[in-house]
């Protein structure tokens, strides 16, 4: 069998291939898909800095949901202060939330474990409500983030929903491009090495702390990122945007994905928003009383995370390739 | 004046309740080394259980020990079933570190919206079984009442008789061996599954009467997303963290301290300061001693 | 399979599975059929500000399921899709969005919150896509501005009108006193401390606080401390139940007992007491509203309400959350039937607009809507709540006071309210 070795170029194209394919598809399905597709690129730059930061680089955070609200924020004062055009509010956010990742990467590149997890759970709960206490952050109702109506270019019937998802999605394509390349780089390389075997890396000359950081700062600006797109979404930003349950949310999906299979991250991100619409569909058609209708969706996101922490800990991707390769060295071990 | 010691008062409450639960995540975690998200959703669960009790029976003091029983086995239930299954599955891959941090987490939601499927996402209302109000010193009113008292009681109780058991006890002996050295604990003769589950049940018994004790001095109010359960996580893992994960005294002198500075906070800057002084609070106490208050060895790795 | 390339095919697997899932471009009108109307509302059914209001949209399916037995509306029945937003904007505009992309509801009614209205309004884009938000649940001022809001309509007078009622019986009964005010710190407020201001009254101390925090435990506790140290005479409170509940509650646990006036947003007296305010505690307090107390039998809507209560909304008690409901369901069902049989959303508006004013009400003041304005009811009547927890308008009958939202003066209103349709339905 010959393996197709897929060089950078066409790696690139296939990106591109993508981008053509979702826009044909963003002038086809309903609306609600639309909207919902662009949740769903959001999700996908979210969930792609928690595999960055927990599956490559071994440290844990369960507030995420903290630097996306800061990218919102960023995002959302630059555009009702400066006025900015959307790009750079984009960029101001990606930037915002990477200075926090670094100050709290400084911070955690000191902890480990349990305590690291409790560090990053007390920030997903404590930063939010900060916007209580400043004015100029809008308090619990929070900030306008409107990025403003679609060129008159698209013409008129070009919807705002559309204008969200195409954002979103040309965002989501040039971040993943940008970093599946960086985690096939050197820099990736060295994340694993000090996540897996931590001394050996030291020994070679690897600044465990300073990889740390890095990784930190990085996956914070990527969850910035899809704060601000969240922000963008909803045309809101405020404290009840991102409460504990985004962190976690998040954090399942990634485990969903393949916690360090960036290939899968669309698995997680399509199911963040699927579940929820699924446990709908399933409540009704089964008559379910109020109840039952209203946890179904939490049940099963939960449910769904144990099934696959207990039988596919490592993500559906690399439980395939384990089997394949089990499978491909009995096939070899058979051969005299 | 007055203001500072009523402060003082409903700081010391409020941090024996978190203590309660930081003491069930150091139990879990000095037994089995695994942070437990989904000890919140127990304490829900016993503090539900405790309801129907009151529903049934009409006594909160019935319903106390009786939730605190039914949090010992479901907590047990729990080890037994849950997380044998995950350690054995999940000891490979980039998952391993996290694996137990986010099965918990998943645990705890499946708590959630069971408990919704049972009694529904409105509040229910638990009748404190004392007063609420104060006493009274002179013109003033002490934030200190019946109930309050009781609170305060239960913990201290609570805290002695676990610290005892903890170190005088052989059972204590062997839940301290066993989450150190399983192996050689195996070999010493001691039953370190067994030991696990009881680490375990422990734990959801404290759980349980952290549940209790915390709606009973609120208003009473008990739904599957209260506020009050989230903070009790929240809060109480904090305090589990400033006080050194490995130290039952530590999470009480670490949820003291956390319920101390956010009453002052809350009465003297503002309530919307509350949560982000939390995690300033366990940012300081974690750069100063990276293990916490009382940390048996600097610098500890998880 | 080649993990480089991963993620543009699982890519396009979930691309794949949204154009299974396609739908074909919408009807004309959304939501409404020869035979059937869809209607959407956003409520707190549960969480922090839940207490009371979940009982809002029960009551309003149990008007729409009596109109829909006898006859429906111009030949149609009306269904209420009601979903849960927790009073978190942010949420309300995603529930919103659901009702509108997901389950194509014809209008809104009836969603509960000036913080979430006011998202609702941005994010669901209502004005740019023409969808009517009629008779929301909420007296932010600004609802009534048509330019601001072009497809919403209020239905409560505004929170600046009651601040200027309130105003002016504190001007009356407590001049010169020490006044305290307990608020919740966002649109909601700020709207009433606007409406104090025009009233010019003073607060000696003013405690804000941020939706959600009165959950907190010892949150309330230091509102109470922060009040005994004031001392005032007299404390307005101007929050929500909870907030209201919490507030009495540590009150009553501190002792302290100043005058209170309860603003209508948290002043009804049955989600107190299962808030665990006791009815006791209540008596002595001043309270607001603008429609026939709950207790009233002898009123004629409040009957009629009573009994589509108890027919159609079993087992739920009877309170003000209640006749809220129903109001806004009766006076949607009375829009409904103006707008005629050829019903579109711009028709709907319009028909508001055109003889909103005279359809048949159940408040006690007018209604001011017009081609210029949205604004529903304008006044309160002032009444003190009794040993039992009941509202009881002082003097023994409903005086009520009437204003705007602006400088104008409080009136005594002159307004006599017509006669009720027979049998409560759409004549």
């Amino acid at each position: 069998m010959h393996k197709f070795k897929a060089t950078n170029f066409s790696r690139f194209v296939g990106f591109v291939i993508l981008g053509f394919f979702l826009v044909y598809l963003s002038n086809t399905v309903d609306e609600l898909r639309v909207y919902q597709g662009a949740t769903v690129a959001m999700y996908v730059i979210a969930i792609s800095s928690i595999i960055l930061l927990t599956g490559y680089s071994g440290q844990v955070s369960l507030g995420h949901g903290a630097l996306l609200a800061v990218g919102g924020y960023g995002a959302a004062l630059l555009r009702n202060n400066f006025n900015a055009p959307v790009w750079l509010c984009f960029v101001g956010a990606v930037l915002l939330a990477a200075v926090w990742g670094a100050l709290l990467g400084v911070t955690a590149a000191r902890l480990s474990g349990p305590y690291l997890a409790g560090t990053t759970l007390a920030l997903a709960v404590g930063l939010p409500s900060i916007a209580n206490q400043f004015k100029f952050l809008g308090g619990e109702q929070g900030l306008i983030f409107e990025i403003g109506l679609p060129p008159a270019s698209l013409g008129e019937m070009f919807s705002l929903y559309k204008w969200f998802f195409w954002i979103a999605a040309l965002t989501a394509l040039i971040s993943m491009w940008w970093l599946q390349n960086l985690l096939r780089s050197r820099y990736g390389r060295t994340w694993r090495a000090v996540r897996t075997q931590s001394v050996a890396a030291e020994l070679a000359g690897i600044s465990i702390a300073r990889s740390k950081i890095l990784a930190f700062t990085i996956s914070a600006g990527l969850a910035g990122l899809a704060g601000a797109l969240l922000s963008m979404t909803i045309s809101t930003v405020s404290p009840g945007a991102f409460p504990l349950t985004l962190s976690f949310a998040l954090a399942t999906g990634a485990v969903l994905s393949g916690i360090n299979t960036l290939g899968g991250v669309i698995i997680g991100a399509v199911t963040l928003v699927a579940i929820p619409d699924i446990a709908d569909a399933i409540a009704h058609r089964i008559g379910a009383s109020e109840n039952v209708t209203t946890n179904l969706p939490g049940l099963m996101v939960s449910g769904l995370l144990i099934v696959t922490v207990l039988f596919i800990p490592n993500g559906p991707v690399e439980q395939h390739r384990a089997r394949k390769a089990r499978h491909h060295a009995v096939l070899t071990s058979t051969k005299k | 004046m007055f203001q500072i010691f009523n402060t003082f008062l409903n700081g010391i409450t409020a941090g024996s309740i978190y203590a309660l639960m930081g003491i069930s995540i150091v139990l879990v975690w000095r037994s089995t080394r695994v942070v437990n998200f989904a000890q919140a959703g127990m304490a829900l669960l016993s503090t539900y259980i405790g309801y129907e009790v009151i529903q049934q029976l009409g006594s909160y003091w019935l319903a106390l020990p009786l939730a605190m029983i039914s949090g010992a086995l479901v907590a047990a239930f729990i080890e037994l079933v849950f997380m044998r299954l995950l350690l054995k599955h999940s000891s490979q891959g980039a998952i391993a570190g996290i694996a137990p941090i986010i099965a918990t987490l998943g645990l705890l939601g499946v708590i959630k919206s069971l408990i919704g499927f049972i009694w529904g996402n409105q509040d229910v209302s638990i009748e404190s079984p004392l007063s609420n109000v104060g006493f009274s010193m002179g013109s003033q009113t002490l934030a200190l009442s019946p109930m309050k008292l009781f609170i305060l009681g239960a913990v201290s109780i609570l805290l002695i008789s676990l610290t005892f058991l903890f170190q005088k006890t052989n059972l204590g002996l062997a839940l301290r061996a066993s989450a150190y050295a399983p192996e050689i604990s195996r070999l010493a003769g001691i039953r370190v599954d067994l030991v696990r589950t009881s680490g375990w049940a422990l734990a959801g018994a404290a759980g349980g009467a952290a549940g209790m004790l915390q709606t009973a001095n609120g208003n009473g109010a008990l739904a599957p997303d209260s506020l009050e359960f989230s903070l009790l996580l929240a809060f109480g893992f904090i305090a589990a963290v400033i006080g050194g994960l490995d130290s039952l005294l530590g999470a009480v002198l670490g949820a003291l301290l956390l319920g101390l500075v956010l009453a002052f906070v809350l009465t003297y800057v503002g309530g919307s300061l509350v949560f982000i002084t939390a995690f300033i609070l366990l940012l300081v106490v974690l750069i100063v001693r990276p293990a916490g208050i009382i940390s048996q060895r600097a610098g500890r790795r998880a | 399979m080649n993990r480089r390339k991963l993620i543009p095919a699982s890519a396009v697997i979930a691309a794949a599975s949204l154009l299974l899932s396609a739908a074909p471009a919408q009807a004309a009108e959304q939501g409404v059929t020869a035979s059937s109307i869809k209607l959407g509302i956003t409520v707190p059914m549960t969480g922090i500000a839940s207490p009371g209001y979940n009982k809002i949209p029960g009551a309003m399916k149990a008007y729409f399921d009596y109109v829909n037995a006898n006859g429906g509306v111009n030949g149609r029945k009306i269904n209420l899709v009601v979903k849960d937003d927790q009073y978190i904007p942010t949420l309300a505009v995603a529930k919103a969005n659901e009702l509108i992309l997901k389950d194509k509801v014809f209008a809104l009614v009836g969603t509960l919150g000036t913080a979430s209205n006011k998202a609702i309004a941005r994010s669901a884009q209502l004005s740019a896509r023409g969808i009517p938000a009629l008779f929301v649940n909420t007296g932010f001022s600004g609802f009534a501005d048509k330019k601001a809001y072009p497809t919403t309509f209020s239905l409560l007078p505004s929170y600046q009108m009651e601040a200027k009622v309130i105003g002016k019986y504190l001007d009356e009964n407590f001049k010169g006193k020490k006044v305290g005010l307990i608020y919740q710190d966002d649109d909601f407020g700020l709207d009433a401390l606007n409406g104090f201001k025009q009233a010019k009254i003073e607060f000696d101390i003013k405690i804000p606080y941020a939706s959600g925090s009165q959950a907190v435990a010892g949150v309330a506790g230091t509102w109470i401390t922060k009040l005994q140290a004031a001392k005032p005479d007299v404390v307005v409170l101007f929050g929500v139940s909870s907030a209201t509940a919490a507030a009495l509650g540590n009150a009553f646990a501190y002792k302290y007992a100043p005058q209170w006036i309860l603003g209508s947003v948290g002043g009804d007296p049955v989600t107190l007491a299962a808030n665990k305010v006791p009815p006791a505690f209540l008596a002595g307090a001043k309270g607001f509203s603008f429609a026939p107390s709950p207790a009233d039998a002898t009123d004629e809507y409040i009957k009629m309400f009573m009994d589509v209560n108890t027919t159609y909304n079993k087992g739920v008690t009877f309170d003000n959350n209640i006749v809220a409901g129903m109001t806004s369901a009766f006076l949607t069902v009375q829009a409904i039937k103006a707008a005629g049989p050829n019903l579109t959303r711009a028709g709907l508006i319009a028909a508001i607009e055109k003889s909103g004013a005279t359809f048949a009400n159940p408040s006690l003041t007018p209604f001011a809507y017009s081609a210029t304005s949205h604004v529903g009811a304008t006044g309160y009547w002032i009444g003190t709540y009794d040993a039992t927890g009941s509202l009881k308008p002082d003097g023994g009958k409903y005086t009520v006071y009437t204003t705007d939202s602006g400088t104008g003066a409080v009136v005594t209103s002159t307004y006599k309210r017509p006669a009720m349709p027979a049998k409560g339905l759409p004549n």
